[in-house]
């Protein structure tokens, strides 16, 4: 019985010790596989020069993303209840500034970066965020009307609608697969009817369905994914080094630093594909080990959420699951995608994979969620949040 | 899932449900079980399909280099290199590792390896390959230009090219490579696996830019080959080579050849052959000139043969050097044996200095067929030398069972009968090794291989006397002398055999000769394929060559005159010219 472990887990600290330390080791993880996945694209190409060029921004990410999430932490829950609304067109806004030339940078054929003299930043990553904070307000103030189509459903279908659209533009397709997975497991959670659910449900499966037939991009790595060894050099060539990857790691890994794929044959070894490399330098055990760390997080995040609402906090309850979802969801799709179970997407894998405007809104959500449960145990104490 | 139905079936707003336990532990069940789908996955990849997937890493990372062996040196019998093999490099590319090389490099690259653009960009369009040569065996400083170029998935590799100092003039000997590097004639195919050596390899792990990252096994060092000392000797080997040369042209012959043996041991100290070619370059290389004449050709030796039937009469006591014979034309059946120059009686020295074919008949037929299938067959004819060359020819000596009388006769003077020329030359051992036929060897021996004894020494040493009279005044090769130095040989003069038929005009010319006579030390096998400038007889145009070639030699070998108060030769203006029968 999961729900019922919150009696297990009585606040006795200020903080949920347990998680925190699972996300330090996850955040360990991180520093350590990026650099052994990068070092030899780090130390070859002209452009980095060093071994370390990936190290270093790595750090320099978490550095901001520790710092930003300090200061997220000193918001109250309902701080961000109040500006939900503004957040969410905060959001809304980046996702149209991207689009315009000059503005957004594209690369890969994709126009999802803005950049910032130095850095760039997603406003996808922002928008998954602003989906929960947003989400998750949108579903209290509507509590009473989640069985009606017009009141409870239609004004979020819309905003989903025209995220769903910006983020087609970019294109970024796997950021509207968590963004939808967000805003519907929030609008599950948050007591939707099912037959409104059931009819959501059914036409976002067709609307991805329609996404995938009419754009031979997506097509292509849709069916990439399907038999990537029916062309191992064309379009099955990530997945099947991936795989490759995942295959030498037998039990127990080729050893740290010993893994073959990264040294130029796994694209983008360090981002989208971190997985494969612990796969084969950790083997099994490793992937037990990283799984089991976001099993950990999501399973608390869910717990914190619990408790928050036995204190009749609504809205930092479904704050904290709906991090729940998104960190699960992602981590999920990430994996999925570096095992050939998914069609490449290009997500990050959560808290792990390089990438700053990633990694500082993962660090963000994750606060968010420790302020929830410093909150709960504020409260059961008898203090004033 | 029985909370959230009954949930559904309410329409009444309950804010108390949000977040009913039901639904959470839905959720948390769902993502639950997706991770579960992925430790599944993980299993599934890392135990089921582990083989296959780690065979397609291997097939991807793991590669087995060839370490080559360096191929073996090859000496004549001082030391000289007459075959060695430079460091050269060979431009390839991995089409299936490659990023689109940008025009620019490409033009780079097909002007560095005088290659059309066009040309090589096809060699670069099978993505699916991961290995073609773009250019072999290019100098190391062009291979350099070209690395420096920077195109990744190009890459170069050690080779070695086979270079012949020596040139057109141990081609024919030493042969040469084929751009794999192993013998495609000659020597260097004979001898294939003693030069060759063994390749090592080494499995190793390769990033994709190429790179070395580790051993999957121990490293298996490469064999060289070993050095291989011919018996040639070089220098004698340029005089026999130019000597040649100016005989076939000054003769206007299509072609010659010369063996020249050492006469104790059976060492091939010279073999040449005219036209040649150069193995360094062989663009412009035709057939004809790859052939190596003196051991792969066959010719019906003529008077050559004499010596033996004389030497088997005077062995078996029927006859003595100064025994006189009846030497007028005799029939055998409906056909003439006759001389050129018919005298009615000749003394059996006489018969070899003259040449004279009744005499060496009479002789043959004094034994049964038998008997001289025998003798003639002990001299290794129709017998391959086994010398090891390529190709080399074993010669015609038919069954004795079928022979005519007729054909008895005329097999004393060299029809009838094909040889080598090199065959012809070790005949000839058993005059210069005191009975011994030698076998023949084209490497330096360090001592003699054990001859086979066919004449008593006594005979031998009869039999260079008698041969000595050749090249003496009266004899049909006074061209043949050498200053200080006596010479015993025989000339030959014999008409082609064209479709089963003599040919008119179609002569090879021959002389087979040793020196010092007294104390042979090398015997010397000329041959003119078809003289056509005005003379054809063996003693006119082999003649000269075999003197010019023979004095050089016996000079660098350093071997004592025999005959130091001999100080003047006969003008060759004086010579008259001695026919024998053709």
């Amino acid at each position: 019985m999961i729900v019922s472990g919150a009696r297990r887990f009585s606040p006795v600290t200020a903080f949920d010790e347990a998680l925190l330390w699972a996300l330090a080791l996850l955040l360990s993880i991180s520093l350590v596989m990026v650099y052994s996945a990068s070092i030899a694209y780090a130390e070859a190409d002209p452009a980095t020069n060093s071994r370390f060029f990936f190290l270093t921004r790595h750090l320099l990410f978490l550095g901001i993303g520790l710092v930003g999430a300090g200061a997220v932490f000193t918001r109250p829950t309902a701080w961000w209840q109040k500006h939900a609304g503004r957040l969410f067109l905060i959001g809304l806004v980046l996702l149209v500034a991207v689009l315009i030339p000059g503005i957004g940078k594209v690369v890969n054929g994709s126009r999802r970066w803005i950049s910032l003299v130095v850095l760039n930043f997603q406003p996808s990553e922002l928008m998954k965020f602003a989906t929960v904070i947003y989400a998750a307000d949108y579903t209290v103030r509507k509590s009473a009307k989640m069985h009606s189509v017009t009141e409870g459903f239609l004004p979020m279908l819309s905003a989903i609608v025209v995220v769903a659209f910006l983020l087609l533009m970019e294109p970024d397709f796997g950021a509207l697969m968590v963004v939808m997975a967000i805003a519907m497991g929030i609008l599950f959670l948050g007591g939707i009817n099912l037959r409104i659910f059931g009819g959501l449900a059914v036409m976002a499966a067709a609307a991805i369905v329609l996404l995938i037939v009419t754009s031979p991009y997506r097509l292509k790595r849709v069916l990439g994914f399907m038999d990537p060894w029916e062309d191992p050099y064309g379009k099955g060539y990530q997945l099947s080094h991936s795989l490759i990857a995942i295959g030498r790691g037998e039990w127990f890994g080729v050893g740290l630093g010993g893994s073959v794929e990264k040294l130029f044959y796994l694209p983008e070894a360090h981002t989208d594909f971190i997985m494969a490399v612990i796969s084969e330098e950790f083997g099994f055990v490793g992937i037990l080990v990283v799984i089991g760390l976001y099993v950990w997080i999501v399973r608390r995040a869910f717990h914190i959420g619990v408790e928050a609402k036995k204190l009749e906090r609504y809205y930092p309850a479904l704050l904290a699951q709906g991090v729940g979802i998104w960190l699960g969801i992602q981590s999920f799709f990430n994996i999925g995608v570096n095992m050939g179970l998914l069609p490449t997407k290009g997500l990050t894998l959560p808290l792990m994979s390089f990438g700053g405007s990633a990694m500082l809104m993962n660090l963000v959500a994750v606060a968010v969620l420790v302020r929830v449960d410093w909150e709960n145990r504020r409260i059961m104490r008898g203090y004033k949040v | 899932m029985r909370q959230p139905q009954s949930f559904a079936r309410r329409n009444a707003p309950r804010p108390g449900l949000i977040m009913a336990p039901g639904r959470v532990r839905f959720v948390l069940w769902s993502l639950g079980a997706l991770f579960f789908l992925l430790i599944v996955r993980a299993l599934y990849l890392q135990t089921v399909q582990q083989d296959f997937l780690q065979n397609q890493g291997e097939a991807r990372f793991r590669r087995t280099l060839v370490l080559e062996a360096n191929r073996g040196v090859i000496t004549d019998r001082n030391g000289q290199p007459l075959a060695i093999s430079t460091p050269v490099q060979s431009i390839w590319a991995s089409p299936e590792d490659m990023p689109p090389v940008p025009p620019d490099k490409l033009a780079a690259l097909a002007r560095l390896l005088e290659m059309p653009v066009g040309d090589v960009a096809a060699k670069l369009a099978d993505k699916k390959r991961e290995f073609v040569f773009l250019k072999r065996q290019i100098s190391p400083e062009l291979a350099a230009e070209v690395m420096a170029l920077g195109i990744p998935g190009v890459a170069r590799q050690q080779e070695f090219r086979r270079y012949y100092p020596a040139g057109e003039v141990m081609a024919h000997v030493v042969g040469f490579t084929g751009v794999d590097g192993r013998g495609q004639e000659g020597l260097e195919l004979a001898r294939e696996k003693m030069l060759a050596g063994k390749n090592g390899s080494r499995v190793v792990l390769k990033d994709r830019r190429g790179h070395i990252i580790e051993d999957l096994a121990a490293i298996e060092r490469p064999r060289d080959g070993q050095t291989l000392t011919l018996s040639i000797d070089q220098r004698i080997q340029y005089l026999a080579f130019r000597e040649l040369r100016n005989a076939v042209e000054l003769n206007k012959a299509r072609a010659g050849g010369v063996v020249v043996l050492d006469g104790k041991t059976g060492e091939v100290l010279a073999l040449a052959n005219y036209p040649s070619y150069n193995p360094n370059n062989r663009s412009a290389l035709e057939p004809e000139m790859r052939r190596n004449r003196a051991v792969v050709d066959l010719f019906e030796p003529g008077s050559t043969m004499k010596p033996f039937p004389v030497s088997m009469a005077i062995e078996a006591g029927k006859v003595r050097p100064d025994t006189w014979m009846d030497t007028k034309p005799y029939m055998i059946g409906p056909a003439t044996v006759r001389d050129s120059h018919p005298k009615p009686a000749m003394t059996v020295t006489e018969v070899i200095q003259k040449s004279s074919n009744v005499g060496s008949s009479k002789m043959a037929l004094m034994f049964a067929p038998e008997q001289m299938w025998t003798f003639y067959d002990q001299l290794g004819f129709g017998r391959s030398t086994r010398s090891g060359f390529p190709g080399e020819a074993s010669g015609r000596l038919r069954n004795w069972q079928g022979w005519r009388p007729i054909e008895q006769a005329t097999m004393s003077f060299g029809y009838g009968v094909s040889v080598s020329l090199i065959q012809l030359a070790r005949a000839y051992t058993i005059f210069t090794n005191d009975g011994g036929l030698l076998p023949v060897s084209f490497t330096r021996l360090a001592s003699p291989l054990p001859a086979r004894p066919v004449l008593k020494p006594d005979t031998a040493r009869k039999m260079r006397e008698m041969m000595m009279s050749v090249t003496q005044e009266g004899g049909t090769a006074v061209r043949a002398q050498v200053l200080g130095y006596h010479v015993a040989g025989k000339t030959g003069t014999s008409r082609k055999l064209e479709g089963g038929r003599y040919a008119a005009n179609k002569h090879i010319g021959l002389f087979v000769g040793f020196a010092p006579a007294t104390a042979p030390r090398l015997i010397v096998a000329v041959m003119i394929d078809e003289p056509r400038g005005g003379s054809y007889y063996g003693g006119t145009v082999a003649g000269p060559a075999f003197s010019a070639i023979t004095a050089g030699s016996l000079r660098i070998l350093g071997v004592k005159p025999d005959a130091p108060s001999n100080n003047t030769l006969i003008p060759l203006d004086q010579i008259p010219e001695i026919r024998e029968d053709a």
